[in-house]
């Protein structure tokens, strides 16, 4: 065997560990009796055969269909049983005539060509299994788990090639060496591939994982190899790089303990002028201003940036960036309202941001969600009706910011159907990708069809109209308020025209959320969280949120924790950030486990988890790389820069160009914010559109793309709607003003203000004369200083967050 | 035993805009390569027929129907034997033998909207996912030269370039080239303020306050990426070549008339001189087809004319040049209309039954395939579905339809999942 060093997370030991359990299989010819489940499924998927490009596609090849990635027994047994148009797939009495046989050992011509040779390893399995009668699967066999090892795996300049090995542990405790049946994927083949048979090959520098995946088991095995790598005594690995100043933050150890091991030096901090820009853009999406610039830098105190941290997380802003990011995630699409598409969509952001703005904890906003009714409890339909109406008269927006609950997510078009809204709500509060479950079972997670649809059937009574008892009333409203319904159960969406009744201080019949009874009671299994049992009356999303909120549920705190660190990073520790699932392990699971932990026990506390970061030497790291380390990417070793999203380049290009009396309105005016109101009335537009907004139209966070394009550099340097932005600059019109009337202030200090308003820092004095040496060469100054603002906005310092 | 049988990892997708997981930069900076055009490129161009023109008082005339189906116009034979279409398009059917025409264009959204995405993505619209438009799809596999956009939309967009990201989208003009009149083109034209030297000078200025991350470029595909788009832009707005193909004022007279000079055909005229500056993609909108009511007077006296008038003027153009053996064109509605003519002399919405026109590179041509029954209520057998026509046109480009991205949400996504290529619309290279 291969010499291993084996490497457990952040310690810088290393063992030496051999195999111990002895293993129940068989020798090189593989099992002695092959069983379905265990060993043909598997060899089939790992041949390639129940493959999306071969008999695991839906519509099958050849006249046969697999199940894609296994685990439908009965259908593949029947179907590798069944008669083939060109033979017997399986012949019991002469196994070597079997199709399955003779096609992918091309004994008969096959499409996918040959995936095996005669005399092979896995023709004597199928030969075995044939010979004795071909047995499927009754009842499968529940695994417990898998085991590989090694269980991490460090690699060196001496060591480059590590042989994987794995054990299934069955329920019933029986171990079996099921390596041959496993298949293995790396999740970046630049620093390590592995071959179909388990030996992993190192191929550069870093950390990735190495996946195992067998029967509906997966784990990752993490694989490192050190930039730099110093032997020490007694095998121990060493670093000549030593933490600078130990940090009291456990965030920053674990950052650094990894650091250390991969033999990486971290950045320095960023500067002052740094740090302003990059928090006040992170945490509430606005740029500072001058006179914040200017009084920031003159701050001596030790504790400013603590300071600095505190205010901005208790502006308005804050409160509004960040719920327009929670409604990214949870699906807030003016398109998709059930009515009044973008007064609901604005009703339901401000929901939110009332809620961040008093720091309510996580867990009672998302119970606010989830948990949402139509009416309070006690109140009719009537009063009810009245109530809704009245949120649209003045007042009304407070009045709905109020409520206890937010019914919006619910009532959307796009959650009418079960299995929409359980895909919707895994993806939305736990990070889960349930959608490949719906068809087969999913490949990187333990969910199969069986549990999406019993997860489906929770969201069956979840409904938006009117119910019965209600009906009466609602058909006689209707009938007074002119609004035309065809059906009394489902009712109509309300109209503008129906609208204006309702602010004129009519009552006008509103539909409402609310559970259906169903005919008998239901059991239920919850994804593998064991089984609940549902009464006829019972709202199901009580149970649902009892368990996502119970303690064993890492998904709900994971999530966000994560996505929170992926908005102020240029990746998630977990990437992409909304795909929880064993084969896309963290980065750094220990620093993730305890993220989580704090973020638990301190209350679901939003805004310590936001000073947490923003206060941490690692988010606080300049873009320049220690002298002489590599320009790392992925381990935090420094700041990474990032495109400014799309709502907040569009605040910003006014934020710059404003005039200095309207420089303070124009940040915290949030009505009139793309942060803010604004950003319901401005998904779809073209600059939206060209800078990556998401519609929230699909349950993925990458929707938001803050990836750099040609359309935007074309709309940076000349659209329309720049130009009017410059034209109509508050800023460069006193400017002219002045000039005309012979006031203008000195060169100097307009071309300091120009730098203070886009990239939050003073000229160097390199800039400052080639912005001298430009206006005097242009006409006037104050056309020459729209040229600098125009290659200002343009440059690439201000569009990223760095 | 790897290759297309082994367990699909992230990488071995096709990378689109949309995750970070892999570096899809890379593919974005492939778009700003130099890729002189050359005469091997294939270019496309959708004609897009907003608001489901009549299909059976277009190219599907049913003249035995009886009256209150059959509608006012007669059919009119073509320069392909046994190939008839409406009278209002006289010189279309001089052209038979550039294209090639399907009835029988079939599905079941009649809604403007679901109907326009179904046709213009080639997949059934779903809550869950969205789909890139067919020209989004062509731009990520056909990257156009330096400085010239990729794809562009006279005058919107109609639909956005869905899970492949935002790069992919299409250049909008912002408005319609009008005869005689200045055009501008949203992000490109320059204000009339501001002259070529005036925008060359803060380019200068940009270009020399544009230093903080010099340093670090090397190493960051973002930096590099940002760097070349604004070159590329800069390129775009300020080149000859590109200002010269949206210039309609360089065309002569005798083109005005080929085209027409009202507002479609001044697009295709547009559309054609994109294409041979060596845009890849182009949409052309003629909207006006939602005829509920007065149908025949809105086909015969302005819709029918102008799209007779300017598509054969932008297939006659492309043939003169030799650009139409590497040009796709595909002229195609959201849907047809029903056979009924209703009380208002107009036809309401009607998705069971469509006609599309396939023309130039790829495609056999002079031909019909597929038919509608005797009331062009629905395909005789089958029909075909906008899966398969997004199908034939991408594989008429040379694209392969089937091709697997990575829309970011998690899994591979097909690009044209449910469609086949129409049987004999293919031509065989």
């Amino acid at each position: 065997m291969i010499h291993i060093n084996f490497v457990r997370q952040a310690t810088l030991c290393c063992l030496l560990l051999t195999l111990v359990w002895p293993l129940r299989t068989a020798g090189a010819d593989g099992p002695k009796q092959p069983d379905f489940q265990k060993h043909i499924v598997p060899l089939l998927g790992r041949l390639g055969c129940s493959g999306r490009a071969c008999h695991g596609s839906f519509q099958g090849r050849g006249g046969l269909r697999l199940s894609l990635f296994g685990y439908d027994f009965q259908s593949d047994h029947a179907a590798l049983t069944a008669r083939g148009t060109e033979g017997p797939r399986v012949d019991l009495r002469s196994p070597d005539s079997s199709l399955i046989l003779l096609k992918p050992t091309l004994g008969v011509s096959h499409e996918g060509g040959r995936r095996f040779e005669e005399n092979s390893e896995s023709a004597a399995i199928l030969r075995r299994w044939i010979a004795a009668g071909a047995p499927g699967t009754e009842q499968p066999a529940v695994l417990r788990e898998i085991l590989v090892e090694p269980a991490e795996v460090l690699f060196s300049s001496k060591l480059v090639e590590a042989g994987l090995r794995v054990t299934a542990v069955w329920e019933d405790g029986s171990r079996e060496d099921v390596t041959s049946f496993s298949r293995f994927r790396s999740n970046d083949d630049t620093i390590a591939e592995v071959s179909d048979s388990g030996t992993v090959t190192s191929v550069g520098s870093g950390e990735t994982h190495v996946v195992v995946f067998y029967d509906n088991g997966v784990t990752a095995v993490p694989v490192l190899r050190p930039f730099r790598e110093v032997q020490g005594e007694s095998g121990r690995l060493a670093s000549d790089t030593t933490a600078k100043g130990g940090s009291d933050s456990p965030l920053d150890r674990m950052i650094e303990e990894r650091l250390e091991l991969l033999g990486l030096e971290s950045a320095e901090l960023c500067s002052d002028s740094e740090f302003l820009r990059r928090a006040s853009l992170d945490a509430t999406g606005t740029l500072p201003t001058p006179d914040e610039v200017r009084e920031f830098l003159a701050d001596g105190r030790p504790d400013r940036r603590e300071r600095k941290i505190d205010e901005l997380l208790s502006r308005p802003a804050f409160a509004a960036w960040w719920a327009n990011r929670i409604c990214d995630w949870t699906g807030c699409n003016p398109a998709q309202q059930a009515e009044l598409g973008q007064e609901t969509a604005v009703q339901w952001a401000e929901w939110v941001r009332r809620r961040l703005e008093r720091n309510e904890p996580w867990d009672r906003i998302v119970g606010g969600i989830i948990l949402a009714g139509g009416r309070a409890d006690g109140q009719n339909w009537l009063e009810y009706t009245e109530e809704v109406s009245g949120f649209f008269r003045e007042g009304g927006r407070e009045r709905f910011a109020s409520r206890s609950t937010m019914p919006h997510y619910w009532t959307r078009r796009s959650m009418q159907k079960p299995e929409e809204a359980a895909q919707a709500f895994a993806q939305n509060f736990l990070g889960i990708r349930l959608q490949c479950a719906q068809c087969h079972k999913h490949p990187f997670a333990p969910w199969t069809q069986h549990d999406f649809r019993e997860f489906s059937r929770f969201f069956e009574p979840i409904k938006f109209g009117v119910p019965p008892e209600s009906q009466a009333a609602y058909r006689e409203l209707a009938g007074q308020t002119g609004l035309q319904i065809r059906d009394p159960g489902t009712g109509a969406a309300v109209t503008q025209d129906l609208l204006r009744l309702a602010q004129q201080g009519r009552t006008i019949p509103w539909r409402e959320l609310y559970i259906e009874e169903r005919n008998s009671p239901i059991s239920l299994s919850l994804l593998r969280s064991g089984t609940v049992t549902l009464a006829p009356d019972q709202d199901p999303r009580g149970v649902l949120m009892d368990w996502i909120s119970r303690p064993d549920n890492s998904w709900f705190a994971r999530s966000i924790v994560n996505r929170i660190w992926a908005a102020y990073f240029h990746r998630g520790l977990i990437e992409p950030p909304d795909d929880l699932n064993p084969a896309n392990p963290p980065s750094h699971a220990k620093l993730l486990k305890w993220l989580e932990t704090d973020f638990v026990d301190s209350g679901y506390d939003l805004r310590r988890l936001h000073r947490l970061i923003l206060s941490s030497r690692t988010w606080q790291r300049s873009v320049r790389p220690a002298p002489g380390s590599p320009a790392d990417r992925h381990h935090f070793s420094r700041a990474i820069p990032r495109r400014m999203p799309a709502e907040v380049i569009y605040d910003a290009v006014k934020q710059s160009l404003a005039s200095t009396e309207q420089q303070q309105a124009v940040r915290t005016d949030l009505t009139r914010r793309a942060i803010g109101d604004l950003s319901m009335r401005l998904a779809g537009t073209y600059a939206m559109s060209v800078f990556g907004k998401p519609e929230r139209a699909v349950n993925c966070d990458c929707e938001r793309n803050n990836q750099p394009s040609l359309l935007q550099a074309v709309f940076m340097q000349n659209d329309p709607l720049l130009e009017q932005r410059l034209e109509e600059s508050g800023w460069l019109q006193q400017i002219t003003v002045d000039e005309a009337t012979g006031q203008l202030p000195p060169r100097d200090k307009l071309i300091e203000d120009a730098w203070l308003r886009t990239l939050s820092r003073l000229p160097t004095d390199r800039e400052r004369r080639r912005a001298e040496e430009h206006l005097l060469g242009a006409p006037r100054i104050s056309s020459g200083l729209r040229d600098l603002m125009w290659a200002l906005l343009n440059t690439r310092e201000y569009i990223l967050i760095h | 035993m790897n290759g297309r049988f082994a367990v699909k990892t992230r990488r071995s997708f096709v990378q689109a805009g949309a995750l970070g997981a892999a570096l899809p930069l890379s593919r974005l900076l492939r778009a700003a390569d130099e890729n002189p055009r050359g005469d091997i490129g294939r270019s496309g161009i959708l004609v897009f027929l907003g608001g489901g023109p009549a299909h059976q008082d277009t190219f599907d005339l049913k003249p035995q129907a009886p009256a209150e189906y059959r509608g006012q116009f007669s059919p009119i034979s073509t320069n392909v034997p046994g190939i008839e279409i409406c009278e209002h398009l006289p010189r279309l059917a001089r052209q038979a033998s550039h294209w090639s025409l399907i009835r029988g264009l079939t599905h079941s959204l009649a809604d403007h909207g679901l109907g326009t995405r179904y046709m213009l993505t080639g997949n059934l619209p779903t809550p869950v996912l969205d789909y890139p438009l067919l020209g989004s799809l062509v731009s990520y596999e056909l990257p156009a030269a330096q400085e010239l956009p990729t794809f562009v939309s006279i005058d919107r967009p109609v639909e956005g370039p869905g899970y492949l990201g935002p790069a992919w989208g299409p250049l909008s003009t912002g408005e319609k080239p009008r005869y005689g009149q200045p055009f501008r083109v949203r992000g490109i034209t320059l204000d009339g303020t501001l002259t070529v030297d005036a925008f060359r000078a803060r380019r200068s200025l940009l270009k020399d306050l544009d230093t903080a991350f010099q340093d670090l470029e090397s190493e960051d595909a973002l930096l590099q990426g940002m760097n070349q788009f604004q070159e590329r832009a800069y390129r775009m707005i300020s080149s000859e070549r590109s200002r010269q193909a949206f210039d309609l004022a360089a065309e002569p007279e005798s083109e005005m008339d080929r085209f027409g000079r009202h507002e479609f055909g001044q697009s295709m005229l547009l559309a054609a001189r994109l294409v041979e500056a060596g845009v890849r993609f182009v949409t052309v909108l003629l909207e006006g087809w939602d005829t509920h009511q007065d149908n025949f007077n809105t086909l015969a006296r302005q819709l029918l004319p102008q799209l007779d008038q300017s598509l054969a003027g932008l297939l006659g153009r492309l043939q003169d040049r030799g650009l139409l053996s590497s040009t796709s064109v595909l002229t195609v509605g959201e849907f047809g209309r029903t056979p009924r003519i209703n009380g208002n002399a107009g036809r309401d919405h009607w998705a069971q039954a469509a006609c599309a026109l396939f023309a130039g590179g790829g495609f056999n041509v002079g031909q019909v395939i597929g038919r509608t029954d005797a009331r062009a209520e629905g395909p005789e057998e089958q029909g075909y579905s906008p899966d398969d026509l997004a199908a034939s046109f991408l594989s008429g480009l040379g694209l392969d339809p089937q091709r697997e991205y990575d829309s970011g949400s998690g899994r591979p996504i097909t690009a044209i999942r449910d469609g086949r290529p129409i049987p004999g619309l293919l031509a065989t290279v």
